[in-house]
Formats: C-alpha cells, structure tokens, sequence
C-alpha cells in the first residue's frame, strides 16, 4: 500500500513541476493531466482497501471496492478532459495569432497589446 | 413533481432555454433563430427570477426547502437546500445576466453560443447556491468556470486568449487541491453532505481533527481563489480587463461573489474554521486598500476597473469575514451578512453598470488609456448617439462607487461600514473608499471635452446608434437608482430572510445621519485632495512604480502555497 502512496505521489510531483516550471503550453498542460491522474488514481486506491471485486452487488461477491469513489472518479475525469480540450483550443489558437507555445515569448509579444 | 420541489426550477429552466438555443442554432434559419434567444432568455432568466419571487414567503416561514436527487438516502445521494442565501445568488446573477445580454447584441460576442454560455452559467450558479455536498460543488464550481474560460476567450482576441489560458490552468489547478480536499474529508468521516460531515467531525480524536481541518483548508482556498482576494488575485486583472465588456460585467458582477457565499456554507462545516475568520476579514480589509491603490496607478480604463472589482470584493469579505466571526445566527452576525450581501448587489448593479459604459466610451475613442482619451462625447456623438446616455450612466454609476447617495453604493456603504465603526476595518475602509474617489475622477476625465476637436459635426453621423446599448445601460442605471431610494424596503425584505426574530434593528436614521454624511463630504474632499496629489510629480512616480509591477505564471502559483501554509499554520499552532 505504502509503495503505491508513494508512486502517485511521484505522479503528483511530476505534475506539478510540468505546470510550474515548463515554459512550453502543451507541457504544462500536460503537467495539469498529470495532476488530475493522480488524484483519481488516490481515489481508486483508496476505494480498493475493503475490497478488490466489482461492486454487482446481486452476485452476493464478497469483498467489493467502494463504489462511491470510483463514481465520482468518473466525474472528475470527464471534466479534466474538458479541461484538457479547452486548453488545448486555446493553444492552437495562441499558437496561430502569436506563432510561439513558449509562455514567455507569448507574453513578451502580447506585452504592449490592450 | 410536486410543488415543493418547485425550487429546482432555476437551474432546469436556464438548462433547457439552453438546449432550445443550441437546437435553433443547428436547425433553423437565422431570424426564427434570433426569436428562439430571445424566448430562451426569457424562459431561462427572467422566468427563475419570478419563482424565486414566489417561494421567497416559503423560505420565510420554513427556513428552507430541501430533496435528495434521486430519492436515495441522504447519506448518499445529493442532496439540494434551498435557503435564503441560495435565493439571493439566484436574484444577483439572473438580474445581472440580463442587461449584460442585451448589451452583447450588438456590441460583444452576439452570437447563439454566447446566449447559450450565460444561460448555462446561470443554472450551475443556482446549482451551486443549493448544493449540500463536497463533490456536486467541485463540479459545479467546474463547470461555472469552464463556462468562464470559455466566455473570456469568446472575443477571439489573442490577449484574450492568453487571459482566459492563464486563470484556466491557474484555476483548474487548484481544483485539484479542492478535489483532493474532498478526499481526505471523505476519508474521515465516510460522507460528503455537508451535514454528515460536520455531525462526523465531531467524533474523531484530536489527530484526526487537525487532519480535516487541513482537509477543509484544501476546499477553503481554491474557492478564495475564485474570489480573488488579495495575494490570489494574480488572474483576475487580465481576465477581466480583455473580455468583451458585456463579460467583464458579468465576471465582476457575478463570478467573483458566487464562491464566496457558498464559502458561509463550508465554514459551518467545523467550528475551528472560526478562528480564521477575523483573520480573513483582516485580509479583505487590505485587499480593499491595496486593490483601490494599484487601481489609482493603471492607466488602461478596464484595468482600473478591474482592480476596483478587487478593492470592492475585500470592502465585502471583510463584512463576510466579520459575520462568520460572530456567527452567522445571531443578530449583529446576519446584519453584517445581509450587508455583505447588499454590498455584493449594489456593486454587481453599478460595476455592471461602469463596464458597459467605459466599454462604450472606449471602444468609440478606440483606445483605452485614460490619459489620452478625451472628449468620448464628441466621438459618441460621431458614431451616432444623439444624447449624451453614456456619460449620465457612467456619472450614475461613479457616483454610486463612491458612495455618494442616493446611490445604491452609498446605502451599502454605510450599512457595512455601520457594524464595524468600532474596529480598526472601519480606518481601512475609510481610506479606501478616499481612493476609490480620487481614481474615479482621474477615469472621468476621459469625458472632459477635448482642446483639439471644437468644430461642429458637420457631417452626419453614418450609423444610428445601437438601441440595445441604450436599453442595457438604462436598466442598470435605473436598478442602481432604485435600490438606493428603496434600500430601507430592501434590508426590510433581507431581514426576514436572515433574522428570525422581528426586531428590526436598522433604522433609516442610520444612513442620513449627519455625521455620515459629513463623512461622505470629507471622503469627497479626501479624494480630491489624493487626486491632486497623484497627479503631481512625486505621486505619479509611486504610482508609476505600482503599475510597473508585473506578475508571472509561476507567482501565482506561489501565493497559492503561501495563502496555503500560513492559514493551516494559523489554525494549527
């Protein structure tokens, strides 16, 4: 279990290091989909401490996950992937009027712009 | 579906008016198309805010209407509440969306999809004002923001693009510190209503108490986030000053307060959130100074109204703050709520109002600098307007920032500023609402008539002015009139929605009382005095300075993890 915290941790690390620190817009938006990642892969991990078996529950299966998590899971991913869609339409679009994905040279070109 | 149930209407009616626009949009040609908006807006705003009217004597006499979507067990299933805090959301932000619609007709992104955007926002909004439960919220909060992005990026405008790009990721972000929030919340106590939660939270020993309050920090801050008070305002100028003007009303109006007073609910969660509260009313105390300063130094037009949004969101976190500090059930406790909620009205009505208006002037100038820009009436009139609207309602909504009466500002003003005379806030407050005067003189010089243009039109003007302008302006105007000459009948209907008791505590004395008014004469002489000051050389340097000022990406990011640390170690140690 310990092995696992760690290695969505990671995950998380590696997320937020791409959004902060990377200068090109698709990797940071990368970075975001990291992050997201390991948050729901918490969240089904820690559903699967009481069980491992899918929650059908007219089977009589013993040992199900909890399925209320993994539920909301497949909420948070459908608005990440929105998330993800729209960032990426607005950086095809910055990219097309400002011809650059880096942020600071974005920024620079669009400095003296009202 | 029975008639209790009829509370849910405001988000369905705004969901399916904006069906019935995608529909239009996709099937019909383009005149049954403009009739189809037209009835959308009709069913999904103006519709909501007549039911809302209705069940107002039912919130009355039973404090709140609730139901379990779904009819499971309200342990799991979500359950939604309708209180007299939800009604008032719902009233600012379909009051609100309207004019701000009609102002895009003709001027900003008028097009079925932008009809379509507000209606939804309008029904996520009144999700969230009725939500009982962690995980619905983050996911309206989402929603409510994807809609944002969406509607800041909808001028097509790279500077635009790149504003709605930045509070994207910076938001979206910090949702997953919410939603990671909700996990450890749900973790501990096996629930997300908030009533489990708090009857939960009681229970667990010590350890586990200090690890939900971080937990509850976690959902705490994204959502001040979006209320952008001070070190987490970063996002906010940009995304409000490059949007079509029509969404900068709607942002500074709406979007910026929503999170806010959903934030009373989540502080009911725990009782040791109320140890953080004075502090926080400290911080929107500085957030109205300092937002009111950088305001002082900007010379784009929006910009400056931008950071007026800031400094006038803290004027109403710092009554929020103080209401959660004494407890929202007793009486002074809901007074400073009902202040903060009429604050919050009265500055959607006249920054609404203020936006509209400088988007015209500016757009017809065709520059937003407030130092070059002169004589807009002379170029108004070229574009056609044959009265000079634009100005009075800029004028009405000026007058009305800086609490002049018999604006609805004034009254709001006066009432916030009432509960807190005793404390160091009040000094603050005061101050700011001196540079709140001095920068909205240095904003109304772009009205002074222009030492280069004294010909008369000879000419006539080519187009006719959009009456659609005309009528959203005059509608804000005129509810930034009325609420100031009905405050009384106002906080009297406020009142019994807050206080149960039939005390009525507020007294019209209190607003025109003599000393209130001299101190909105010495305010008036203080801002003129400040403006003096700023425009000679010594001020303008510090000023210059101010505005020179630039935040990056990553500072953002770096006020989020501040805000973060030193509020758990605030509550901690």
């Amino acid at each position: 279990m310990l092995i696992e915290r760690v290695l969505i941790f990671l995950i998380f690390i590696t997320g937020f290091i791409g959004l902060i620190s990377m200068k090109n817009i698709i990797k940071k938006i990368i970075g975001l989909n990291l992050l997201n990642s390991a948050v729901v892969l918490l969240f089904i991990l820690e559903a699967s401490r009481i069980g491992d078996k899918a929650p059908i529950l007219n089977d009589k299966i013993q040992n199900i996950v909890d399925p209320i998590p993994q539920a909301l899971m497949l909420t948070a991913i459908v608005i990440g992937v929105c998330v993800t869609a729209l960032s990426l339409a607005m950086s095809v679009r910055l990219y097309k009027t400002t011809g650059s994905l880096d942020i600071t040279i974005i920024k620079e070109r669009l400095e003296n712009e009202y | 579906m029975n008639i209790d149930n009829f509370f849910l209407a405001p988000i369905f009616l705004p969901l399916l008016a904006a069906s019935i626009v995608l529909m239009s949009k996709s099937f019909f040609p383009v005149k049954l198309r403009r009739f189809c908006e037209y009835i959308g807006i009709l069913i999904g705003l103006l519709l909501p805010i007549l039911i809302v009217f209705l069940l107002y004597p039912y919130v009355i006499n039973n404090g709140s209407l609730s139901i379990v979507i779904g009819s499971y067990t309200p342990k799991i299933g979500i359950i939604y509440k309708f209180d007299s805090l939800s009604l008032v959301m719902i009233l600012l932000t379909n009051l609100l969306s309207i004019p701000a619609w009609i102002y895009s007709r003709k001027v900003g992104p008028a097009h079925s999809y932008f009809t379509a955007l507000v209606l939804i926002q309008s029904a996520t909004i009144a999700a969230i004002s009725m939500t009982s439960d962690i995980f619905n919220l983050f996911v309206c909060l989402e929603v409510m923001g994807l809609v944002a992005y969406v509607l800041i990026a909808s001028k097509q405008e790279r500077s635009a693009v790149f504003a709605a790009f930045n509070y994207m990721m910076y938001s979206s972000s910090s949702m997953v510190f919410f939603l990671l929030g909700s996990f450890g919340l749900y973790r501990l106590t096996g629930s997300l209503a908030y009533q489990e939660i708090t009857k939960t939270l009681m229970t667990l020993s010590a350890k586990e108490q200090n690890l939900a309050l971080v937990c509850l920090l976690l959902l705490i801050v994204p959502i001040l986030l979006r209320v952008a008070i001070m070190p987490l305002s970063g996002w906010l100028i940009n995304a409000h000053s490059k949007a079509p003007h029509a969404v900068s009303a709607l942002l500074s109006g709406i979007l910026i307060k929503i999170p806010l007073f959903v934030l009373v609910r989540v502080f009911s969660l725990s009782p040791v959130l109320q140890n953080l509260t004075l502090l926080l009313s400290y911080i929107g105390a500085a957030t109205a100074l300092i937002g009111v300063l950088f305001a002082l130094a900007q010379s784009d037009a929006k910009k400056l109204l931008a950071y007026h949004s800031i400094s006038q969101i803290g004027y109403i976190v710092t009554a929020w703050a103080l209401a959660l500090h004494h407890g929202i059930d007793t009486t002074i406790g809901a007074l400073l709520l009902i202040a903060a909620l009429f604050h919050s009205f009265s500055h959607a009505i006249f920054k609404g109002l203020l936006f509209l208006s400088i988007g015209t002037a500016t757009d017809a100038a065709g520059s937003r600098d407030v130092y070059k820009i002169r004589g807009v009436n002379y170029m108004l009139r070229q574009k056609g307007e044959k009265f000079p609207l634009t100005m009075i309602c800029f004028l009405i909504g000026a007058l009305s920032i800086m609490a002049i009466p018999p604006f609805n500002g004034f009254f709001s003003k006066t009432l916030l500023t009432y509960y807190v005379k005793t404390s160091i806030h009040y000094t603050i407050l005061s101050i700011a609402g001196i540079g709140t005067i001095a920068s909205f003189i240095k904003l109304s010089r772009i009205f002074l008539p222009s030492k280069e243009i004294k010909k008369p039109i000879k000419e006539l003007p080519t187009s006719k002015f959009p009456f659609s302008i005309h009528l959203s302006l005059i509608i804000l105007a005129l509810l930034s009139l009325l609420t100031g000459i009905f405050a009384q009948e106002l906080f009297g209907l406020l009142e019994n929605m807050f206080i149960s008791t039939n005390q009525r505590p507020i007294k019209a004395t209190i607003f025109f009382s003599k000393s209130n008014l001299l101190k909105t004469l010495y305010t008036v002489l203080g801002g003129i005095l400040l403006f003096i000051i700023a425009t000679n050389k010594p001020g303008s340097k510090i000023l210059h300075k101010l505005k020179s000022l630039k935040t990056d990406f990553t500072d953002q990011y770096l006020a989020f993890a501040i805000t973060i640390a030193f509020l758990s170690s605030f509550l901690l140690i």
